[in-house]
């Protein structure tokens, strides 16, 4: 077990190295970012002295050299745009971004597990229609409509709720539900075709012979069977959400991750762009890890192989 | 499977009931008494009293927090005292300052002649890339010294006739705000003081009861942002804020609560006139005819725009009122065209239309049409929509060598009152963005800088015809405007300086 945990650290590690490298250079490709912190009257002398300040005029080796040198130290660099450590910039905004996987996760799972495992008991049924119907609305609904349609029923027609903003638990409602929608209805899907295959297997013909609890079929012989999927697909969502949810971001003034990165692209802020991709990277190479072990827990022909 | 159904509600209950429950708190506390929420379509980066003529941080601090030695009146550009009394030039070169007695900083610290020097310093320091710096004062040599505690003699190595002007954007900041790294808490004279700023959530500020000035009615104020306009706008609505900046068009639906203000930029499309075939003026005035500039006017810009001759607009000392809109004319359009091609200019030539996602409401929209319209008179058009870094490299010098003819969609704000701000690098031989050289024009120009008063008004005038008369380098738009939404129980009138500041003072609850 823990060979296959340090193994794939290790290739975790390799694709981290290469990853950094890549955005290092990649960003650079696009250009000097003078002209964005310039006015547009600016004169070439000025440009000279802005990239002189930032180093932005030295050779690009150089350059990944002093940015290799910081990063051994823990240091970023710093913020073109917030005149800030690059770090603290993007913490700030991952830690809205993790707080919301954190409240959204458990409603997804909740959710597709309950509706997928009780559509799938009796396929073609009353209840796995409606399920299914949902499910397939909630996964292929465009996002960025339904919070603006959240906002508009919720808070400004019904006033049930605040339109945007971080303060109070209702704050968070609209769009922790924005965000789960379409996770939700993915989820579900996956876990009804999964239990639809681990209910028809054999011991779960013995088990109903023998007149067991539907419920403890359901839940305790045959999902922990058809978790695999479940796992990979969630994984998948969860990664989705870390890589920002910029639609949520900017409609519900939420400052995460996703919006940062992609302001800072606009606006050449390379070591924010660095910093991102390094933490957004770590946490997806952590999450690949959990998965494995979460694997390995499930399965104990993963775990002996 | 009525089991499986029952179970169903079940978790239908459940979510529902989770939603109830969010429901029965409060939504969002509403703004008590004299406490205003005002919602910016940004967030600010800094707060730092050098960076105060970009309007995502000017909005929040400028003449709020920290003040200006002068104060600018941005409907015509003339300026005011504000911590100064009074000022006098004693020579092309020096200017003499006397400054307000008895105001002192929010940290204490005694406003005074030290205290405008150190901030003068602060702003020109290298270190920093202050927009007051590199937007007003690079180019110039400016120094300051002390002739007592509340006189400052300015001395420039060459004559700025407008030093007052230039000075309404420099910020005053207490001397104890640290050189050589931008500050993140604003410390000034103004009738508010800095409270605090929580990154990517808000900005507070709250009444400053040792006021030079009168004392304003509204107590605290807590800025927020959303890029969404429909939040911002529904925001309004729902009370949670008192004032959204800009909120889109669209959104703007609400004949009470939706004000239409300037916001000093002037939307143009810049001509390559060195490319063939645009070096030919009759294409060049033949492009500006075909496009019907008034069809837009209340379909897709508000029609509270104004018809645009000129870069800068009526609020801008050197605009000239004398300068009459083209009217929409393709046959014109097509007869010229037909002439310049029996002359031999290649006007079959692919023109190249460029325009920047977002550079205001509806801008796509606009060039689409634009580009319908070039082609109805017998253009050929290929339409390039550019983010803003490669719209950037149009933009600015240096200008790649064999470019395609092009017509540039440009967005250009002057909200420092002066012409002076436009004229060189937009049309100067040695301008970033300026695709003339023509001799007698960079003579006006240089000429407008050096004089003052009627002298100046007259010498830009000239200019600005030249250019639209003569030269036809542009195809000139609209001015263009913001959409304010104000709560009912706020009284004030979004105005043009709202570009660039909002004074807290002005506001009013009804």
């Amino acid at each position: 077990m823990g060979r296959y945990i340090a193994g794939r650290s290790a290739q975790s590690l390799v694709s981290l190295v290469v990853l950094v490298v890549l955005v290092f250079f990649m960003a650079r490709l696009t250009g000097s970012p003078a002209e964005l912190y310039l006015p547009p009257s600016a004169t070439a002398e000025q440009v000279a002295q802005f990239n002189a300040l930032h180093g932005f005029d030295d050779p690009t080796h150089l350059q990944f050299a002093r940015f290799l040198a910081g990063l051994l130290r823990f240091d970023l660099g710093e913020s073109l745009q917030y005149a800030r450590p690059a770090l603290d910039v993007v913490l700030g905004a991952f830690h809205t971004t993790l707080s919301l996987a954190a409240v959204a996760m458990p409603v997804i799972l909740v959710l597709s597990v309950v509706t997928g495992s009780l559509a799938a008991w009796r396929p073609g049924g009353i209840f796995d229609r409606i399920a299914s119907l949902i499910s397939l609305i909630s996964a292929s609904t465009p996002n960025f409509w339904i919070a603006i349609v959240g906002v508009l029923v919720f808070a400004v027609f019904l006033r049930w709720l605040p339109t945007s903003g971080t303060g109070t638990p209702a704050h968070w409602v609209l769009p922790v539900l924005v965000l789960a929608l379409r996770p939700t209805g993915v989820l579900t899907q996956v876990v009804r075709t999964s239990m639809l295959e681990a209910l028809s297997s054999a011991y779960v013909k013995t088990a109903r012979a023998k007149g067991v609890k539907r419920s403890t079929i359901i839940f305790v012989h045959a999902l922990r069977n058809a978790l695999l999927p479940v796992i990979t697909v969630a994984s998948d969502q969860v990664a989705g959400i870390l890589n920002g949810a910029v639609i949520v971001e900017v409609v519900f003034g939420f400052p995460g991750i996703g919006k940062l990165m992609i302001d800072s692209v606009m606006l050449r802020d390379f070591a924010v762009i660095q910093a991102a991709v390094l933490v957004i990277a770590l946490a997806i190479f952590t999450l690949n890890i959990i998965v494995d072990i979460a694997y390995a827990l499930i399965d104990p022909r993963i775990r002996h192989s | 499977m009525t089991k499986a159904v029952t179970r169903g509600r079940w978790a239908l209950t459940l979510s529902a009931g989770a939603l109830a429950l969010a429901a029965v708190m409060p939504a969002a506390a509403q703004a008590t008494d004299s406490s205003v929420t005002i919602v910016m379509p940004g967030q600010p980066d800094r707060l730092d009293p050098c960076e105060t003529p970009r309007s995502v941080i000017g909005r929040i601090i400028k003449q709020n927090v920290v003040e200006t030695l002068v104060e600018l009146d941005y409907s015509d550009g003339s300026t005011k005292p504000r911590l100064a009394t009074s000022w006098q030039q004693n020579s092309p070169t020096e200017w003499v300052f006397n400054l307000r007695e008895g105001v002192t900083f929010h940290d204490g610290a005694p406003f005074d002649a030290a205290a405008v020097v150190y901030t003068l310093e602060r702003t020109l320091d290298p270190a920093l890339t202050c927009i007051t710096r590199t937007k007003y004062f690079d180019g110039n040599e400016i120094t300051a010294e002390a002739v007592d505690d509340h006189t400052v003699r300015f001395t420039t190595g060459a004559p700025i006739p407008i030093l007052p002007t230039l000075l309404a954007q420099m910020a005053i900041a207490s001397p104890n705000t640290p050189k050589g790294v931008y500050t993140e808490t604003p410390i000034g004279t103004g009738p508010y003081a800095f409270e605090s700023w929580t990154q990517g959530q808000n900005v507070k500020i709250h009444r400053n009861d040792n006021y030079w000035g009168a004392a304003p009615g509204i107590e605290n104020a807590t800025y927020i942002w959303r890029s969404e306009s429909s939040v911002a706008a529904a925001m309004v609505e729902t009370g949670e804020a008192d004032l959204a900046f800009s909120i889109a068009p669209q959104d703007a639906d609400d004949g009470e609560m939706d004000k239409v203000y300037p916001n000093s930029e002037t939307s143009m499309f810049r001509l390559s006139v060195d490319v063939p075939p645009m070096n030919d003026v009759r294409v060049r005035e033949a492009i500006n005819l075909a496009i019907d500039r008034r069809a837009f006017l209340g379909t897709i810009i508000s029609d509270e725009a104004q018809l645009a001759t000129q870069q800068v607009g009526p609020n801008v000392f050197g605009w000239n009122a004398d300068l009459a809109p083209r009217e929409y004319d393709p046959e014109e359009a097509m007869r010229l065209i037909a002439e310049a091609r029996a002359d031999g200019v290649p006007v079959d030539t692919e023109l190249r239309l460029i325009g920047r996602p977002n550079m205001f409401a509806n801008s796509s929209e606009l060039v689409e049409a634009v580009a319908e319209m070039l082609r109805g008179v017998g253009f050929k058009v290929k339409l390039e929509s550019l983010e803003m870094s490669l719209w950037l490299e149009e933009a600015n010098k240096p200008f790649a060598e064999s470019r395609a003819p092009t017509l540039l969609l440009t967005m250009h704000d002057n909200n420092t009152g002066d012409a002076a701000f436009t004229a060189f690098f937009k049309y100067h031989s040695d301008g970033r963005q300026s695709e003339l050289h023509d001799a007698v024009l960079d003579g006006l120009i240089l000429d407008a800088g050096t004089k003052s008063g009627e002298e100046r008004k007259a010498t830009y005038n000239e200019a600005f015809r030249m250019i639209y008369e003569d030269i036809v380098s542009d195809v000139p738009l609209f001015h263009m405007v913001n959409y304010m939404r104000i709560n009912p129980r706020i009284d004030f009138t979004p105005t043009i300086a709202n570009a660039v500041e909002l004074q807290l003072s002005g506001l009013k609850f009804r």
